[in-house]
């Protein structure tokens, strides 16, 4: 095993050497690559024939009405669930196949997804054992997310906004390549999104690819490159956002003409 | 596997859920063996096999509290969510159920050790204070304590596969408790002459340590049986958590 206690791995996104080979994978990889992914509940499609990749150091904001199948998508490319048919590949390979995983690839799904008895610390100490992660890198991402000072109390006594940066430590903890995050600004304050949004952005300079999705467009619309808009499980359509703005269109003009929900 | 381990070994201390649980057992043995110890008259625990009977309400309890323990470890993070960050740390999510297996028969082991050896103290205890005759020798001792840890082991694993198939924490619980409380008492029954009921998973955990030997298995062949449960019980976990998507 190569922890050691130390954590003097090359930060990877500076890291000169290519990707780990996958098969048929080469350096040029796209960081996720959606091929054709189907998933059917019964004989409903929540995700139908849906295609893209993501290339590094991007930020790419995943919209969709509620029930686009954004969160179906999110939990296919991350091992929870089987697609029936297509394939989800992150860095080329499937996500349970990955070495490590925790160091390539770190998400939030949910912003409670915890113990409510067992304190922030804990919470992390145990992920950081299970990806045989340095122990130091607990209070490394414990400082970055600010909540040092609550690490050692029950997360029962969080706010929201404690909660979303405590999930965001846990997908931290092996300095990953690429962030997915579902609705992180959800229920955060001005002030949280604002610290999400620079950390985003300081994440992507250094080379870092974030996938995050979202339905409130406003606050996307100021954080992400580009945008993928997801309608019953379909890609209706991906542009830059320099394009969009390029082309006198705003984010919602081009949403709400391709998506179904609401108004409509 | 080794560092799934140490990560479940963490997750099992870092909550109060054991303490209570070990509270709540703790509590009940010493309930039981002094109503029965103190209460009980002394022509119905002069008998060895009556002493061995109410010594056993030990081995019972760290089973029941034991199974709960396997239960909950996982169906606790399929409440709390926990098990989404479990699985994309560890995507290969039958090492994880097997560390949930390993890590609770070794805590269950210690609730059955702990909770056989003090009913045993203590229901002495109350005999000798009461100029009773103790007739449970060192053998029976160390059977009892000995087979209600490997009991309790077995049964957190039972208690581990169940909650991996069931999932839902509530239903888990209830049907372990009143499988244990209540469908073998009623199969055990007098009017009922089925001749099942020595081979039920509750039954052959009081077989192992030595209990009713008239009604009840032998202990190494209540092991064995016990045995096989646990590893159908962590098998069938296993499947339906490898095989069916996170929920």
């Amino acid at each position: 095993m190569s922890t050691d206690g130390t954590d003097a791995r090359p930060k990877r996104h500076l890291d000169p050497r290519p990707l780990p080979t996958a098969p048929d994978g080469s350096p040029g990889d796209p960081i996720v690559s959606v091929r054709s992914l189907t998933k059917r509940y019964g004989g409903l499609a929540a995700v139908d024939d849906l295609s893209f990749s993501l290339p590094a150091g991007t930020i790419t904001g995943f919209l969709g009405p509620n029930g686009a199948g954004k969160t179906t998508t999110l939990r296919l490319i991350l091992g929870l669930a089987e697609p029936t048919s297509g394939e989800a590949l992150v860095f080329g390979h499937r996500y349970e196949d990955l070495d490590q995983p925790a160091r390539r690839v770190g998400a939030v799904l949910e912003s409670n997804d915890f113990h409510p008895g067992r304190s922030g610390r804990d919470h992390l100490r145990a992920l950081a054992l299970a990806a045989a992660l340095p122990p130091t890198r607990v209070a490394q991402v414990l400082q970055l997310v600010e909540l040092d000072a609550a690490a050692s109390r029950r997360v029962q006594t969080y706010s929201l906004g404690m909660r979303q940066r405590l999930g965001l430590a846990a997908a931290l903890l092996g300095d990953p390549e690429l962030l997915v995050l579902d609705e992180p600004a959800n229920g955060l304050d001005p002030a949280g999104i604002h610290w999400l949004r620079t950390f985003l952005r300081r994440f992507a300079t250094r080379g870092g690819t974030v996938l995050v999705s979202s339905h409130v467009l406003a606050e996307v619309a100021q954080t992400v490159d580009e945008v993928l808009i997801i309608d019953r499980g379909r890609l209706v359509a991906r542009a830059r956002l320099d394009e969009l703005a390029g082309r006198g269109r705003t984010l919602e003009d081009t949403y709400l003409e391709l998506t179904t929900g609401g108004a409509s | 596997m080794k560092v799934q381990l140490r990560s479940e070994l963490l997750k099992q201390r870092s909550t109060r859920t054991n303490f209570v649980l070990v509270a709540g057992m703790l509590g009940l043995v010493l309930f039981v063996e002094l109503v029965h110890g103190v209460g009980l008259a002394a022509e119905h625990l002069d008998a060895r096999s009556e002493q061995l009977e109410t010594f056993g309400r030990g081995e019972f309890l760290g089973v029941l509290f034991a199974a709960l323990l396997g239960a909950l470890s996982i169906t606790s993070e399929i409440r709390h969510g926990t098990i989404r960050p479990t699985f994309l740390v560890t995507p290969r999510r039958g090492s994880v159920v097997a560390a949930k297996v390993g890590v609770s028969m070794l805590v269950g082991a210690g609730f059955g050790l702990v909770a056989s050896g003090l009913a045993a103290g203590i229901g002495a205890a109350a005999l000798s204070v009461r100029g009773i005759d103790v007739q449970v020798d060192g053998g029976d001792h160390a059977l009892l304590v000995a087979g209600g840890a490997a009991a309790a082991a077995l049964w957190a694993a039972i208690g581990v596969g169940i909650g991996a198939v069931v999932r839902s924490q509530v239903p888990t619980v209830v049907g372990i408790s009143a499988w244990l409380l209540f469908v073998e008492g009623v199969l055990a029954g007098d009017a009922l002459d089925l001749g099942v009921s020595r081979f039920a998973p509750g039954a052959a955990a009081a077989a192992i340590s030595g209990q009713d030997p008239g009604m009840l298995l032998e202990p190494a062949l209540g092991a064995v049986l016990l045995t096989l449960y646990a590893v159908v019980a962590s098998a069938a976990g296993w499947l339906a958590t490898t095989r069916r998507d996170v929920v």
